[in-house]
């Protein structure tokens, strides 16, 4: 019974990764890539532009301002995530957080936004954020520099839109990452743009044959859109405990079925 | 090719087949006494637990050169608790260590209970009933480096490459799952052995150490296939785990592996002991189900289903891949786990490590995830040039995506208690005295 299973399930990875389809799908996906790339680099650019201005309150001492600056700031980071910790070792010194190091928020290694974001919440001060504030910078525009120059790996892109769902799913719709502001709403927004430009991007090879997959998919980023709209607040969103529960069980569940959903858009496109 | 056929053992695969034709006779011979079973000498470390063979009788001998549970076939559970050590001075260690010493030697061998006045609270935990059967029950107890580092009168003792476990680049370490001064592994074939050890253990040292933390875990037990033979237990990821382990039962080879000898430049009251890395590492379970099939072959770097080298799919977990013919990665991708673990060539040949690792599952993250994972332990002669260098091999692997190390701590396994009058520790307390 284990043999016809191994069979069975190697068989098909084998069609996947060199069967003719596979090719003729990369063809396909030339365009949405390079338009992919656009995506991120306009994102980049914004990055770049508002983690200045971010920064340079930091650094001026101005809190509240800084305050008002912080998650739209993350927005764009946010949005390309997948693309972003393509470098692991810049994703950590931007975005990591406390619980990543052992003495937590006491920890000197604890850097990038999460740690300002500390800072300026917990302790309502830029008291000793100015080297971090630098370091921010610089990795941000070191990251824009690099992906600047990185060929996009077409199941990295295609991923990408699980991939963003997946970390919703896994740490952020607890409302740990933002656990100081509470401006975890911010980021969603970011994040579920971010998978979207994806699907959008691939809709055309896939309308035809998919079109009740994407009818589904559709629909969860419809649920979504909704139940953030409950809590818009000017050009943003409330902070994360005014989420009733109710709320939060239904973007859970939309977010589940996206990661469930869109996990399956590599294989859909002939990428293994 | 030559050199990579060097670090396996061809002949598992045989050995297996052998223990399951004896299996009949070691179900029924087993003895409170405490005497081995006739099989354990072919039943190693990677295997999985057969189902329906494992008795209460089972036992493992707690004497000989090397403390028990090491080299050891894994039974069914284990756990690692962690502690903080109280001793102030040798005296108080050495009270410690013929503490645990006479806890192991009950708990593993077993006998009745005493009974104790109804007044009182009562000498056992009584989760087993009156008389304590062995159950397969091993304890190995470990030193971490604070106990050294904390104590002038012992920082000169402490083994060359004990240090407190860093954080590597993918770790996000929780300080309340991390480290400890001694570390004590519990394996037995029930989980209510394991909790009873450590109760007891808790009550019999409770004014000499304090609990830190622990984890439990288990190897899933497997029916063996039509054919008689045994295979690897399968982790959390649903691969086969253990595959390619150093073969614990050549004695040899453990002692180059896994013991440390007298030409290691160790202190020499460590001569017999091993270093321990534990680590405690969530997999991400849900994100790994909704991972394409064939990623997560690569990701690994051997098949699903029977765990056979990418390079030779129709074969077994016993198979070895042959990177030599692979230069580029085609089959095997230079960045696939097992690839980046073990290179297979010279070079690498002073990196095994002996893995005993089980399986963990804790409850739900805040995420409503499932806290799973993997209950990593390694065995090495040199913690160095085993589990350290090996995890920075490992470093930025995409596998990295779906798991992070969590806790857990760098421990040294104390030399064997050799004979019924001797303790757990008595060669370091003896050169703690000396110096
Ligand atoms: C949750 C984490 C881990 C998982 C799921 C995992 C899984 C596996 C699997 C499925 C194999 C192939 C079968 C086998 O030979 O056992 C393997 C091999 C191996 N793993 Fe891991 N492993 C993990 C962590 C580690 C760590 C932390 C180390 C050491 C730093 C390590 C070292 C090795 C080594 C040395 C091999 C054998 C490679 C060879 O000789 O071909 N693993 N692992
Ligand atoms: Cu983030």
């Amino acid at each position: 019974m284990r043999m016809s299973g191994l069979v069975g399930a190697s068989a098909l990875a084998f069609i996947l990764s060199s069967g003719a389809f596979a090719q003729e799908a990369s063809l396909d996906l030339v365009e949405p890539i390079a338009e992919y790339k656009i995506y991120v680099s306009e994102k980049l650019a914004k990055l770049v532009e508002d983690t200045t201005a971010f920064t340079d309150a930091v650094k001026a001492g101005e809190v509240d301002k800084a305050k008002e600056l912080f998650a739209p700031t993350r927005l764009s980071y946010e949005a390309i995530e997948p693309i972003a910790e393509l470098f692991s070792d810049l994703d950590a010194s931007i975005d990591s957080r406390a619980d990543d190091y052992e003495k937590a928020e006491a920890d000197p290694e604890f850097p990038g936004f999460h740690r300002i974001e500390y800072g300026l919440w917990e302790k309502n001060s830029t008291e000793g954020l100015a080297p971090v504030a630098d370091k921010l910078l610089a990795d941000v525009k070191e990251l824009e520099g690099r992906i600047a120059s990185l060929t996009f790996p077409p199941e990295k892109v295609v991923g990408g839109a699980a991939v963003l769902m997946e970390e919703v799913a896994a740490t952020k719709i607890s409302g740990e990452e933002d656990r100081y502001s509470h401006t975890d709403l911010w980021d969603f927004r970011g994040n579920f743009d971010g998978a979207r430009k994806i699907v959008d991007l691939v809709r055309p090879l896939i309308a035809d044959k998919e079109a009740d997959f994407l009818k589904t998919v559709d629909a969860n980023f419809e649920t979504v859109d909704t139940t953030l709209a409950k809590y818009k607040d000017g050009d943003g969103y409330v902070t994360y405990d005014k989420l009733t529960d109710d709320d939060r069980k239904v973007l859970a569940a939309a977010v589940n079925t996206l990661a469930e959903d869109l996990s399956t858009l590599r294989g859909k496109l002939g990428l293994d | 090719m030559q050199s990579s056929k060097d670090l396996t053992r061809p002949r598992r695969g045989l050995d297996r087949r052998r223990l399951l034709s004896g299996l009949g006779a070691t179900a029924l011979g087993g003895s409170l006494a405490g005497v081995a079973r006739a099989d354990t000498a072919h039943h190693t470390v990677a295997d999985a637990p057969i189902a329906n063979v494992a008795s209460q009788l089972d036992s493992v001998p707690y004497l000989g050169r090397h403390q028990a549970g090491v080299v050891d076939a894994r039974p069914a559970n284990g756990m690692v608790a962690s502690f903080d050590v109280l001793a102030r001075d040798a005296d108080e260690l050495e009270a410690l260590f013929r503490t645990l010493t006479e806890r192991i030697a009950f708990l593993t061998v077993g006998g009745p209970v005493p009974a104790l006045d109804p007044k009182l609270p009562p000498a056992d935990s009584g989760l087993l009933g009156p008389v304590i059967r062995p159950d397969n029950l091993t304890i190995t107890v470990s030193l971490g480096s604070s106990l050294f580092d904390d104590r002038p009168w012992l920082a000169s003792l402490r083994p060359k490459h004990l240090q407190r476990m860093m954080r590597f680049p993918n770790d996000a370490l929780d300080a309340d799952i991390c480290h400890g001064d001694l570390s004590v592994q519990i394996c037995a074939n029930t989980q209510d052995t394991t909790i009873h050890a450590l109760r007891d253990i808790i009550k019999a040292s409770s004014r000499q150490m304090i609990l830190k933390w622990k984890q439990e875990g288990n190897v899933p037990v497997i029916t063996p296939g039509p054919d008689g033979r045994a295979e690897s237990a399968r982790n959390f990821l649903g691969f086969r785990d253990g595959s390619a382990n150093p073969d614990s039962s050549d004695v040899a080879e453990m002692d180059r592996v896994v013991w440390v000898g007298p030409e290691d430049g160790e202190p020499a009251w460590a001569v017999g002991g091993s270093y321990q890395a534990v680590r405690i590492i969530r997999n991400f379970v849900e994100r790994w189900d909704r991972t394409p099939f064939g990623e997560q072959e690569r990701i690994m770097g051997r098949t699903k289903m029977t765990g056979a080298p990418l390079d030779r799919r129709e074969g077994s977990e016993f198979d070895v891949p042959d990177y030599v013919s692979d230069p580029e990665g085609k089959a095997t991708p230079m960045d696939a786990h097992i690839r980046l673990a073990n290179a297979r060539d010279e070079a690498s040949k002073a990196h095994i490590i002996l893995r005993r690792p089980f399986n963990y599952s804790n409850g739900v993250t805040q995420s409503g995830q499932l806290d799973q994972g993997l209950l990593f332990i390694c065995y090495q002669a040199n913690l160095e040039r085993g589990f350290i260098t090996v995890q920075r091999k490992l470093n930025g692997e995409p596998l990295e995506e779906y798991i992070k190390p969590v806790g857990g701590g760098f421990f040294y396994t104390l030399p064997g208690i050799r004979d019924a009058s001797d303790y757990v520790g008595s060669s370091l307390i003896a050169a703690a005295r000396g110096a």
